[in-house]
């Protein structure tokens, strides 16, 4: 019986974006823009459903006048991203 | 990036190329340990040439190296200051190493009063090299650098040695310093200067931890 992949993690962006955040402390906007070659637009409504879901912070904030958007991820973010790594090995194992 | 339906080996594949983009911050080009190797082994290697050709006082080579490393330290908090500024992405190395160098220099303080206080300043240079081991192995445990790792028990061996040097030997204990940091700091220094530049060249990594 395999589990139905986490649909929250289980598109491109998002997954690149938690992939990136798990193995940081914690990361900019323009460095996930970068890293994850995608538009600015798109990447803010992932980073907002990440968000919605509970497994990013977004702390907006200020740095010499110009904005700054700092992601996070959460206990929560890192126990659905450990499922969907383990649900992934058991179709792959299939 | 597009949005599109994702395979479950198209998904591994995304994990595993953003957790290797993710490890290339942690990555160090080596020259705090090229910087301060070179200072401590000729401070200890001047103080070793002073005992013997009877130059000047025995510490003025230490007193001078003090003074340098305040004015590194200044430049050291200043340029830590700037680059936090600019940093858009922290890593959980990073915030061990500030961590770590915060409780290196206080125990590097403490000895050097020991030193003062009666343990005296050839035992108090073998635990010196002692410390120096112990930040060496865990900056090559943490970056997973097998120079660093392998140079931390040679920098301790050369600490154990240090301990067997008679109190009067001053000279001597000079001499395993300066080796020890030779061993310890500048040659893997220089060894994770030239993968960092290496790295830079091929555009894989950006910035030091």
């Amino acid at each position: 019986m395999f589990k139905d992949l986490d649909p929250i993690l289980h598109s491109q962006l998002r997954l690149a974006v938690i992939s990136l955040l798990i193995s940081v402390k914690e990361a900019e906007f323009t460095y996930l823009r970068e890293k994850t070659d995608a538009t600015a637009g798109n990447l803010s409504v992932q980073i907002q459903k990440l968000k919605d879901a509970g497994y990013i912070d977004v702390v907006k904030q200020f740095k010499d006048n110009y904005p700054q958007t700092i992601c996070k991820i959460t206990p929560a973010g890192v126990k659905a991203f450990e499922q969907y790594v383990k649900d992934l090995q058991s179709y792959l194992h299939k | 990036m597009e949005e599109k339906k994702l395979s479950e080996e198209e998904s591994l594949l995304i994990i595993q190329q953003m957790i290797q983009t993710a490890k290339q911050e942690q990555k160090d080009d080596g020259k705090g340990w090229i910087t301060w190797g070179w200072l401590l082994f000729a401070a200890s290697i001047s103080t070793f040439l002073n005992l013997q050709f009877h130059w000047y006082s025995t510490w003025i080579f230490w007193n001078m190296f003090g003074v340098i490393t305040l004015v590194f330290m200044l430049y050291a908090v200043i340029r830590g200051y700037s680059a936090r500024k600019t940093e858009r992405v922290k890593t959980y190395t990073k915030d061990l190493f500030d961590k770590l160098n915060i409780g290196f220099f206080i125990f590097l303080t403490i000895i050097i009063l020991s030193i003062n206080l009666g343990v005296g300043p050839v035992k108090g240079f073998a635990l010196l090299i002692a410390l120096y081991g112990f930040w060496i192995l865990i900056y090559g445990a943490a970056l997973n650098f097998k120079p660093s790792i392998i140079a931390a028990f040679i920098t301790w061996g050369f600490a154990i040695g240090g301990l067997f040097v008679p109190a009067s030997d001053f000279k001597t204990i000079m001499l395993l310093h300066g080796a020890a940091v030779l061993c310890g700091y500048i040659i893997p220094g220089h060894i994770a200067y030239k993968q960092f530049s290496k790295l830079q060249k091929r555009g894989n990594t950006t910035h030091s931890v």
